[in-house]
């Protein structure tokens, strides 16, 4: 093990930490509003909209990202002409600007699907409540829908986020100097992998811790009345210390 | 004609799902101060005909008027009826509250946001008034100490005492009632129907489907029996009960009873 090696690659690393972010939260972000829309189509009475929204789920959920990545970056080259007639070469020709869009249609197409159980599981009952006090369309999808859906939905989400922060890397394929870009560019000039990776590996576990704790954070937040003077779900299913001992709200005493 | 508009109308409502015709020709008037009680076997036609009023079902036929104003329908497909106007729907269910038989409060929200949330959202009053209105009617069907609880964490009765203060906050002209005691257990039913009792004395115009002859008879000043679809008798409860002219609702009185 190359320790040296180890203390001057892992301030380069680092640094591209930011880089990775971005990549990250700007894709989610963008693709968390697409898939909202997305799953409302798939939810909809229209043929034509539920098709349209089926038929995008599908190509994004059923091809690699890396080759998405490749056929945006590399594909778009081909139609040069096209892409400058319309004004869009300006942006296909930036890599950043490649990958956050893969990146984005990718995610947009996986959270949809997740955002889709989550509506469905709305109970009828509480949807019929608010439709009998007067609420409707959006007020009642932003009121009532939503904020129910997404509860049911965020343990899934939470796993997307993860994935989509590893797969921030593959952008390292289209010359982006994010985390593994770096990794990648020090052991070409080193042939160390073993070192340079193990950094890397270690920089998106302390992402993803930090990305899991948000999460359990927010499923504490949005949902108290799971947590709250409740036995722990383990102590639930398990029926131990039913009593005392099992009115330990577990999650929520860990974030006091 | 100077009289007042009855509070709700219902005249010849007709529904069927598929081919099995559930309501066949049900007519009604509610006016102010009216409590009136809609009794029958199960399949009757009683919950679906209370959820025609308010259109959570849509009626194949018939008229609803609300406070004189008559809910405006228009051919669909397949030669049923519905709803014209969407926005009228929506701003006359705003005036026709709703109890449901599993309370259907909104898990995700406090009581007191459970309460709150119509008049708010939908009525567009501003928030400190309707707090204020939402913690008094808390405190009139005894729950306010529970105001900061999630539904989850209530009991049946108490969940529907809530609903019903969600309901009332909302001020309106009728309150519907759909079998709002029948989920609950026996021991929880009293403080439901104590309530419900209140609102009457209290001149609140209701329509209660229930299975629950005490209060039927106690309570209200018209009764109807449903029998597959349609009126099968209708009169005050003094009458229908004691001295029911149709058979089947003599049946139904001795089974029940």
């Amino acid at each position: 093990m190359d320790w040296e090696l180890i203390g001057e690659s892992w301030p380069v690393l680092v640094a591209a930490i930011p880089e990775t972010l971005v990549l990250a939260i700007s894709s989610l972000a963008i693709g968390f509003v697409l898939a909202i829309g997305i799953a409302v189509l798939r939810l909809s009475d229209n043929r034509l909209a539920w098709a349209a929204a089926y038929g995008y789920v599908y190509v994004f959920r059923s091809t690699p990202l890396l080759v998405q990545i490749f056929l945006i970056y590399y594909g778009s080259g081909q139609f040069r002409p096209f892409f400058e007639d319309i004004g869009l070469w300006y942006f296909l020709r930036d890599p950043w600007f490649c990958a956050i869009t893969a990146l984005t249609l990718n995610t947009a197409a996986y959270a949809s699907e997740i955002i889709r159980g989550g509506i469905q599981s709305v109970p009828w009952g509480q949807l019929e409540a608010a439709r009998a006090c007067g609420m409707s369309g959006l007020l009642l999808f932003r009121r009532i829908i939503f904020p129910i859906a997404i509860r049911q939905a965020l343990p899934g989400y939470g796993n997307e986020i993860i994935l989509m922060v590893k797969a921030t890397s593959l952008a390292s394929t289209i010359t982006i100097l994010e985390v593994t870009g770096e990794a990648k560019k020090i052991i070409a000039a080193t042939w160390s992998p073993v070192e340079v990776f193990i950094i890397a590996g270690a920089i998106y576990l302390a992402i993803n811790f930090a990305v899991t704790r948000i999460v359990q954070w927010a499923e504490v937040r949005l949902s108290p009345q799971l947590y709250r003077d409740r036995p722990s779900w383990f102590a639930r299913l398990t029926g131990a210390g039913a009593d005392t001992a099992g009115r330990s709200p577990a999650i929520s005493d860990q974030l006091h | 004609m100077d009289q007042p508009a009855a509070a709700l109308v219902a005249e010849d409502i007709h529904k069927s799902f598929g081919l099995l015709a559930v309501l066949k020709g049900i007519s009604m008037v509610a006016h102010d101060g009216d409590v009136i009680s809609i009794i029958g076997s199960s399949g009757s036609g009683k919950s679906t005909f209370l959820r025609c009023v308010n259109f959570l079902e849509t009626p194949d036929r018939g008229r609803i008027v609300v406070g004189g104003e008559e809910i405006r329908l228009k051919a669909g497909r397949n030669g049923r009826t519905m709803a014209a106007d969407r926005a009228q729907i929506d701003r006359l269910r705003s005036r026709l509250g709703m109890v449901f038989q599993s309370f259907n409060l909104w898990s995700h929200m406090t009581v007191l946001h459970n309460v709150m949330e119509g008049p708010v959202h939908v009525l567009k009053l501003p928030k400190a008034e309707a707090r204020d209105k939402a913690l008094a009617l808390l405190e009139d069907v005894g729950i306010a100490e529970k105001h900061d609880a999630y539904p989850a964490e209530l009991s049946g009765g108490q969940q529907q005492r809530v609903a019903i203060a969600r309901a009332l906050c909302m001020d309106p002209q009728v309150l519907l009632f759909d079998e709002p005691t029948s989920a609950l257990d026996p021991e929880l039913v009293g403080e439901v129907l104590v309530v419900m009792r209140d609102l009457a004395e209290a001149g609140r115009t209701m329509i209660v489907v229930t299975h629950e002859m005490g209060f039927a008879r106690e309570v209200s000043n018209e009764t109807i029996f449903l029998h597959n679809g349609r009126v099968e008798e209708q009169a005050p409860p003094a009458e229908l009960f004691g001295n029911p002219k149709s058979e089947r609702c003599r049946q139904f009185l001795a089974s029940s009873l």
